[in-house]
């Protein structure tokens, strides 16, 4: 999922300041799971809006804002109200936020869309409610197989490909103390599974032009274009 | 001088370590910089010096100008280059630059992580890592850059790397050393390490690759410095016995304390190694002592 985590409200109600009518569109997806946008968070805002003198014209909560298919029926049969409202506040990560303003767009409407939310990346849950972590920068070329499903680009904190520094020290990173080294739980699985010969192989230096942006996917053709 | 020409020769070599200041170093006429100094006041003791690249993730002069400034003073210098601060295009043009300028050694390091050092908000690079690098800068010396386009002229550099004796579990990293080597690494100087235990069951085990190991040693200068280590420097340790010995003795009396003990270490480990790579922090003065001692 896309972690997320709230906007100060201060900063939220500075950039809705130019704006009396507001209407909230959150993320019933990644967003929910981070408890920043679900149908909750959404209404919750909506209210701590209209305290501080906002009219709230609606709240609508696709299940996932990101994707056009979730959020155009929900949001098509409200143009009349987007029309009516003088900006959107969305409580999503930043695509979610582009993906309805593309939609209002397409509606033929020039609204201005706010963000609620900071996005942190693509995040994974490890405690549900609690706690996740990034374990993959979608790098476009996986390694996974290789380093017992551990993945070296992301955990470890100079992405090293081809084993540890030299400063991991107890088991844990140079870089932060509380985190284990990536290169020594590669190497432990990798013992459990009686596979640390492929330590031993060299990896290539990364082919970063699949990581160069924007990348598009084109689904049908299972193709990335950068 | 390529150092693996002096192993080849089967001298036992000794290299020192200089830091270069954190600003610029045009001299105009006046005394050459401080650290070009600390270099020449043990140019006849040591066959090259390490000349560190924004050691410890702190931004200072760039390492290739501080090695030519070496360089010109008469002492040879070993440049060091990290991943930590460059892609892989200006890795190769900076090792290049290293040969054109005169630069015969190089030490392809990772790099301390940005986090640690003085500028934590910087986007770190690491765009290769340090066994990538040393293959990338093989090939230069071959003739042709990473992607296998052809140079005017290949460069001339023997290539150094580092491994950690004291790193756990030291299996894995001596996987890393065998892979460097095949990779290029022609030389190797270690990490700072202090209890002669775990350098002799690394050296046992290294032995097999027959490159040749330069035992690292940085000098402890006292109680604080240990602790600032063991806290804050990563893959480091320094031993209790150490830390208690600089305590036995009063502050005025600690240079010599780091002298004696810097020089049992050193007839320690020598047997062991095919040179000794001082790091002195700016206390360049040990070194010649030690050296006259080794040297006998
Ligand atoms: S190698 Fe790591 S970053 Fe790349 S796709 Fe696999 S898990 Fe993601
Ligand atoms: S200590 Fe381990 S995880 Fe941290 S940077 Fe070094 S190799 Fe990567």
């Amino acid at each position: 999922m896309i972690g997320t985590t709230k906007k100060p409200l201060e900063e939220v109600l500075a950039a809705l300041a130019p704006y009396r009518k507001v209407a909230v569109v959150g993320c019933d997806g990644c967003a929910k799971i981070c408890q920043t946008g679900g149908v909750d968070e959404v209404a919750q805002l909506a209210r701590t809006l209209e305290a501080h003198g906002k009219e709230i014209v609606f709240e609508a909560t696709p299940e996932r804002t990101c994707n056009v298919a979730k959020s155009d029926p929900i949001l098509k049969p409200l143009t009349d109200k987007i029309q009516e409202a003088d900006a959107l506040l969305v409580l999503g990560c930043g695509g979610a936020v582009q993906i309805t303003r593309y939609l209002t767009e397409q509606y033929g409407l020039t609204k201005p869309v706010k963000v609620g939310l900071n996005s942190v990346g693509h995040l994974d849950t490890v405690v549900p409610g609690a706690v996740a972590m990034e374990e993959c920068s979608d790098c476009g070329e996986c390694v996974l197989n290789d380093t017992g499903g551990i993945c070296p680009v992301t955990r470890c904190a100079k992405s090293l490909l081809n084993g540890p520094c030299g400063g991991a020290e107890g088991g844990k990173c140079e870089v932060d103390h509380n985190r284990d080294c990536a290169w020594i739980l590669i190497y432990e699985r990798l013992k459990a599974l009686g596979e640390t010969d492929k330590l031993k192989r060299f990896m290539e230096p990364k082919d970063f032009s699949k990581m160069a942006k924007p990348r598009t996917l084109y689904i049908k053709e299972g193709r990335v274009a950068s | 001088m390529k150092l693996t020409e002096l192993f080849a020769k089967g001298t036992f070599v000794f290299t020192g370590e200089v830091g270069p200041v954190k600003g610029c170093s045009r001299v105009n006429g006046g005394p050459p910089p401080e650290f070009v100094q600390e270099a020449l006041s043990i140019k006849d003791y040591v066959h090259a010096v390490n000349v560190t690249d924004n050691q410890s993730a702190v931004m200072r002069l760039g390492a290739l100008a501080a090695s030519v400034l070496v360089k010109q003073a008469g002492v040879e210098p070993i440049f060091q280059i990290t991943c930590r601060d460059r892609n892989r295009l200006a890795l190769q043009s900076e090792l290049m630059s290293a040969c054109t300028l005169g630069i015969d050694n190089v030490l392809c390091l990772t790099g301390d992580h940005i986090r640690l050092g003085d500028h934590v908000s910087a986007k770190p690079v690491f765009d290769v890592d340090s066994v990538q690098l040393l293959k990338i800068a093989k090939g230069l010396n071959e003739g042709r850059d990473m992607v296998g386009n052809p140079l005017t002229q290949p460069t001339d550099l023997a290539l150094g790397a580092v491994v950690n004796p004291g790193f756990e579990p030291l299996d894995l990293q001596l996987l890393k050393m065998e892979k460097k080597i095949e990779q290029g690494a022609q030389f190797f100087q270690t990490q700072a390490v202090y209890d002669p235990i775990i350098f002799e069951t690394f050296i046992k085990k290294a032995e097999q690759f027959k490159v040749p190991i330069m035992y690292g040693l940085l000098v402890v200068k006292s109680p604080k410095m240990a602790q600032f280590i063991n806290e804050n420097v990563s893959g480091i340790t320094v031993p209790k016995w150490l830390i208690r010995e600089l305590e036995s003795v009063a502050p005025q009396g600690r240079k010599e304390k780091a002298l004696e003990i810097s020089l049992r270490l050193a007839k320690e480990m020598a047997p062991m190694v095919q040179g000794i790579h001082f790091m002195p922090l700016g206390w360049s003065d040990l070194i010649p002592p030690i050296v006259k001692e080794l040297r006998g």
